[in-house]
């Protein structure tokens, strides 16, 4: 057996094996024990057969050699026809690294001791390094008792070890695979694969329900099945419980491309800090995004990354403004990511969105919108840790970041707690400075203004100031006179019976964007 | 009406081929691996053997081996079956009269098999 001398601890430790699935490996704090077992769990339709072939690929492709036994499972033929166009597929592997072999006739002539002897003679023969026994749930229907059952896991563990042959036990688990069975006791990790609906939405979520000998991390981790075989995220808020640098305060300032609102804020926004717009639909906070990353350059590269809009829209946008935007999207500067908050998961939209930033060594994020990610959520109560997390993992990073999120009210009079409104635990998780945007309607027009209700270490101009957009961007008023003014004069204005508020009713749209 | 023998370790299979092979007058033996498929040669004489690729205890190119050395198999057709690229099959076995690609259609198999036994030498892939 192979064993890794004295890590942290005085004794030596059973070296891991990389399962070549980078999700995996990361929940797993680095792979499979060396000739160790594995149950992997999970109904029909679970992805477990598309697992464990990628298993078999992957370790061919590190230099092993695989065996694919099957029982009462689907044909050779139909499962090679299924994952053959799959990524990690490769048919150079087969037969001499990877070998597909049915053991049925064997289980079913001469039962679980048949299937134990066929087992060891065909990994002896091999000289398989990883076994995949796809359909226990048959070697169990066959054992003769409970008992039997237990000796040939238990006589299998053994031999696994002594070949120094990792191997997987693929089974649906019975009528409920939540209930540990006593074969979970006997073997070295435990994995349960499914698939739940969300209303109308399907997810798919593995766990690690055991792991001898060592850490992984606990919990759901989301994981899809793509022409790319399984892809895994590891659960973002555990991940990133620590950013993975200490955070550091930088004393730098980073101007937000408008000189009046850097004067407002105290001299630009503070560096590596997070940045919520706050709100309604329509006033410019987008607009504000991309006067944000128009001050992009090769040295201070930004990224957008938007639920909401479609990139030739962004572009557009740009274009009427008369940005430089559009320069920096060509020139590789900034960089456009579209999701439509419809079918990925969270965690992978917060990978994906730090992949990005690490590649490019993105300086300065616009986050289009907050509310995208909490859509993408199948559990609210993860969103606060997960955008939590993820702030903290982007000052680390260094990002200097603006996370646009409309309010609830279409005249963004925050009549709602801010924390409410983000569907958030604590707005100070997320957010060293808050610009708070509001149309103010007065007589037949809508105002635009925009006011900084909280900048992180700054000495703030505390007056909402009117601003505009025209063709040349955004234009702020100098002065708060005019703000205030009419404020006053919205406030004495006589209100609508059934709207005492003064929010907009449906169809109210305010001029603009 | 012929004697065949097939050699298969996937349920279903062996079954199969006894099934349609069966409704076209064949009398049809089977086997789960090499091994065996050896001792049914020994013992039931074959006038065709269908044998697949994979398998556990001896495989189809093992027992195909077996078979050319042995003077009272040698002559015996073989076609080997696989889910495998016909020419990954053919580096890899010798002696084998046709190939069949799995998944295959049952006129496949009895084309065949009729093309093997009426002794084409070159029966349909």
């Amino acid at each position: 057996m192979s064993q890794v001398p004295g890590q942290s601890g005085d004794g030596p430790r059973l070296a891991k094996v990389p399962s070549g699935i980078e999700g995996l490996d990361v929940i797993l704090k680095g792979g499979f024990l060396q000739g160790g077992i594995t149950i992997v769990q999970g109904k029909p339709g679970a992805g477990k057969t598309i697992l464990g072939n990628q298993l078999c690929f992957n370790h061919a492709a590190a230099g092993g050699r695989a065996l694919y036994v099957t029982l009462l499972a689907e044909s050779h033929a139909r499962m090679l026809l299924h994952i053959g166009n799959l990524e990690f597929f490769r048919s150079s592997a087969i037969p001499d690294q990877l070998l597909y072999v049915s053991a049925f006739p064997v289980l079913e002539a001469d039962g679980v001791r048949g299937l134990l002897a066929l087992l060891r003679q065909e990994v002896g023969a091999f000289k398989a390094t990883l076994l995949v026994l796809d359909g226990l749930v048959a070697a169990e229907k066959a054992a003769a008792s409970d008992m039997e059952f237990k000796k040939f896991i238990h006589e299998l563990q053994t031999h696994a070890t002594a070949a120094n042959c990792q191997m997987f036990l693929l089974t649906s688990g019975g009528e409920n695979p939540e209930v540990a069975t006593s074969e979970h006791t006997m073997v070295d990790c435990v994995i349960e694969m499914r698939s739940r609906l969300h209303g109308w939405r399907a997810e798919r979520d593995l766990e690690i329900l055991k792991r001898r000998g060592d850490g992984f991390l606990r919990g759901r981790h989301a994981f899809r099945i793509s022409d790319a075989g399984i892809t895994l995220f590891p659960r973002f808020e555990a991940l990133f419980a620590t950013p993975t640098n200490a955070e550091r305060v930088a004393d730098t300032r980073v101007s937000t491309g408008l000189a009046k609102l850097d004067d407002m804020i105290g001299g630009g926004l503070p560096g590596a800090s997070t940045t919520l717009l706050l709100g309604p639909s329509g006033i410019g906070k987008t607009t504000i995004g991309l006067q944000f990353l128009s001050q992009c350059t090769p040295d201070d590269p930004g990224l957008f990354f938007g639920f909401y809009e479609a990139p030739a829209g962004i572009r557009a946008k740009a274009a009427a403004l008369g940005l430089p935007l559009l320069d920096n999207l060509d020139q590789g500067v900034v960089e456009f990511l579209w999701q439509p908050p419809t079918e990925a998961s969270l965690d992978e939209i917060c990978a994906q969105l730090l992949i990005s930033i690490r590649a490019r060594g993105v300086r300065r994020l616009f986050l289009d919108g907050l509310g995208g990610l909490v859509k993408l959520a199948d559990d609210p109560g993860r969103v606060g840790h997960i955008v939590a997390a993820l702030i903290h993992e982007l000052r680390a990073l260094q990002v200097t970041t603006l996370i646009s999120k409309e309010s609830d009210d279409l005249l963004g009079s925050l009549s709602v707690p801010p924390a409410s409104m983000l569907a958030v635990g604590s707005v100070s998780d997320i957010a060293d400075n808050i610009l708070l945007f509001q149309f103010i309607r007065l007589r037949s027009r809508f105002y635009r203004s925009v006011a900084a209700f909280k900048v992180r270490d700054s000495r703030i101009d505390d007056h909402a100031h009117l601003f505009e957009i025209t063709a040349q961007g955004i234009v702020v008023d100098t002065s708060p006179d005019r703000a205030e003014a009419m404020f006053l004069e919205a406030a004495a204005q006589p209100r609508a019976p059934d709207s005492p508020t003064g929010t907009l009713t449906h169809g109210q749209r305010p001029r603009g964007e | 009406m012929a004697k065949i023998l097939v050699v298969d370790d996937e349920f279903g299979i062996g079954e199969l081929l006894r099934e349609v092979l069966s409704d076209d007058h064949h009398q049809v033996v089977l086997a789960t691996n090499g091994r065996q498929g050896l001792q049914m040669i020994a013992k039931e004489q074959p006038d065709l053997v269908f044998l697949d690729f994979m398998m556990p205890v001896l495989n189809g190119p093992g027992m195909l081996k077996a078979m050319m050395e042995d003077p009272a198999m040698a002559q015996i057709p073989v076609i080997m079956m696989s889910s495998l690229p016909k020419v990954s099959v053919d580096e890899r076995a010798h002696g084998h009269v046709a190939f069949v690609h799995k998944p295959f259609q049952i006129e496949t198999i009895m084309d065949i098999a009729a093309a093997v036994l009426a002794g084409r030498k070159n029966p349909p892939d």
